[in-house]
């Protein structure tokens, strides 16, 4: 059954600009329960994809006050972190699971149809695959950072640091905190780094402490587990997959994304033929450190939506 | 007439802004150029005082795109920063001075009467306009006030010129090192990451703001805020009563008859919280106090303090 390594904790929720108007759990197919929260009212409904089990909902907090002045808002935290269980085995984290979980919580907050709103593999890769396979209840996508596996290069600290994951080093520098050793001993320092180079513009210290809490909410085991799950898609694939989306999306990518290359933006735009906002001088957090040109490119991508998308659930 | 030294030509336009000015224009007085922003068409005027010439206009950066869209917003640089001149004389940089700017651009701007809205030194020129020309006042909104009322407390120096301005620096404390002529001279950029960076902005993730004030603390130069050093602040008329242990500026404050609010940081590192504290009692004013806050709530709090000047604002009872 689950074993979860620690109590389910999401710090941070005592300043929250805006409480949700309703909490609950739902219980995902293999018995996972997840953690959601749904605010405000009105169509479309929008559903912001976790990016865990590194961080948690509060991820947008740039976002979620915003748009609950408008729009019905649901947000969940992903397994293996926040409220939401966390288990410690690899097949937990399996892509099927992560993106079954997305449907398991429109059907527990009775949102038949919503616009799927993600950052990072977690959040665009995921909602690409639910809009491809349940093109019924995607009304439509806007993509952070995006992170679709092999359609482009992987960024060369993570090959680097990825090969030797599991290797004692004499020192952990740079990248080389990308490392079990590092995860296991201090993940907060693990963390406060991967942050601080994601989040590497200026002026980003609130950005960067915020996340660096979250991961710390979290688990290394989920972490550990989840980097040991399968991900059974090769580049056809995941280009099949891509083809088959036909609901609206807009692109959202910095020019210095240093966890997603932008040319994985680039040609996700090339087989979506969806426009691409190429955010001069952005790293890849841009919800949490450009929240008001994050939420005008949402808020601006909803109005553009075909107005049957407003006609009710 | 006074020695003048002018900025060298104007700057370009900063497409920056989230609002450009309305209106702009320079004010002369004494062959000093004082230069003005009008901003916004609403009702009351709302006037943003010059502060300290370490900042010029800017400093209220995140009030005007907000305020302009209720009231009308007019601002200008203070003499010594900004597109303002900087005069060689220390007469020139007396309180009554700016005061005196701050009423030729009421006039310039045709405003008769207006909302006075002052921060840290700027505090003090607010006061002092408040309680001197309460025919133009409507009201006034005190921003980590740094004026002389605590005289029994030795807490506000800065605004009072040690003999050891001038000296080399004799303690090592960090504020003997750095408040001090010699070093402005010969690091002005150093004594402005240290005012700025240390004793301004104290709170956490005040990058952003600390980057702004001292790209605008090098705008003016070393020289000038020596000058500066030596003008008058707060000294009362001499044929206004005093008690021997009041703080000065509390003579001023008793002559204040427009509504009042004062706004302080717990931890402002500049000027101490029991500042605006006791100016508010004074004034029978509310104290918003900012749990944290330093000595720039304005820059780094905007949206707290712009609420309550607009809330403060709204609460006047204005005939037009």
């Amino acid at each position: 059954m689950i074993t979860s390594d620690r109590a389910p904790t999401r710090t941070d929720d005592s300043g929250r600009a805006r409480l949700p108007d309703r909490s609950g759990y739902t219980t995902a197919g293999d018995g996972v329960r997840l953690a959601y929260d749904v605010y405000g009212s009105g169509e479309p409904t929008l559903l912001f994809l976790p990016s865990a089990p590194i961080v948690h909902s509060r991820q947008w907090k740039g976002q979620v006050p915003y748009f609950s002045r408008t729009h019905r808002v649901v947000t969940y935290d992903g397994r293996g972190n926040g409220l939401s269980d966390r288990p410690t085995t690899p097949e937990a984290y399996h892509d099927d699971l992560m993106t079954s979980d997305i449907a398991s919580v429109m059907d527990a907050t009775g949102t038949e149809r919503a616009v799927l709103i993600g950052l990072c593999v977690d959040g665009v890769w995921r909602s690409i695959r639910l809009a491809a396979e349940h093109p019924e209840r995607v009304l439509g996508i806007v993509a952070f950072g995006i992170g679709v596996p092999r359609i482009g290069p992987v960024q060369e600290h993570y090959k680097t640091a990825g090969a030797q994951f599991d290797d004692e080093l004499p020192v952990y520098q740079g990248w080389g905190n990308y490392n079990r050793h590092i995860w296991t001993s201090d993940y907060e320092r693990f963390a406060r780094f991967f942050f601080t180079e994601i989040t590497s513009e200026p002026h980003s210290t609130k950005a960067i402490e915020d996340a660096t809490r979250w991961a710390v909410d979290g688990s290394v085991d989920a972490m550990l587990a989840e980097r040991e799950a399968a991900f059974p898609w090769d580049l056809e694939g995941i280009e099949a997959t891509v083809g088959n989306v036909r609901c609206p999306i807009l692109l959202v990518h910095g020019t210095e994304d240093t966890c997603q290359r932008p040319e994985r933006a680039q040609r996700l735009a090339e087989l979506t033929g969806a426009p691409l906002v190429l955010v001069e001088g952005a790293d890849h957090m841009i919800p949490g450190r450009h929240p008001v040109l994050a939420n005008l490119l949402i808020r601006d991508f909803i109005r553009s939506l075909p107005e049957a998308s407003n006609d009710g659930r | 007439m006074a020695t003048v030294l002018a900025p060298e030509s104007d700057p370009p336009v900063d497409t920056t802004r989230a609002r450009q000015p309305d209106a702009t224009g320079f004010i002369e007085r004494d062959g000093v150029r004082v230069f003005w922003e009008r901003y916004g068409e609403g009702a009351p005027t709302l006037l943003l005082m010059p502060t300290w010439s370490l900042f010029h206009s800017r400093h209220w950066k995140f009030q005007i795109p907000y305020l302009a869209r209720l009231f009308r917003v007019v601002t200008f640089d203070g003499r010594g920063n900004g597109r303002s001149d900087r005069p060689e004389e220390s007469a020139a940089y007396a309180d009554t001075e700016y005061v005196a700017d701050a009423l030729a651009v009421l006039e310039a701007t045709d405003t008769h009467r207006a909302v006075v809205i002052g921060m840290s030194m700027g505090a003090g020129y607010a006061l002092r306009l408040a309680a001197e020309h309460p025919d133009r006042v409507l009201g006034a909104v005190f921003i980590g006030a740094t004026i002389p009322i605590l005289d029994r407390d030795p807490a506000t120096p800065e605004i009072q010129v040690d003999p050891s301005f001038e000296e080399p620096p004799t303690d090592d404390s960090d504020r003997g090192t750095y408040y001090n002529a010699n070093y402005w001279r010969r690091d002005y950029p150093g004594f402005a990451a240290w005012f700025v960076g240390e004793k301004v902005f104290t709170e956490p993730h005040s990058t952003k703001q600390i980057d702004d004030g001292i790209g605008w603390a090098l705008e003016t130069d070393a020289d000038t805020l020596v000058t500066l050093e030596y003008g008058s602040y707060l000294s009362p008329p001499e044929d206004w009563e005093r008690e021997p242990a009041d703080g000065r500026a509390l003579l001023f404050a008793r002559r204040v008859r427009c509504p009042a609010l004062v706004i302080h940081g717990d931890d402002d590192h500049i000027s101490r919280w029991a500042v605006g504290e006791r100016l508010a009692r004074e004034l029978h004013a509310p104290v918003l106090t900012i749990a944290g806050g330093g000595h720039a709530p304005q820059a780094r709090w905007p949206v707290l303090v712009d609420r309550a000047i607009r809330d403060f604002v709204r609460g006047l009872e204005v005939s037009p």
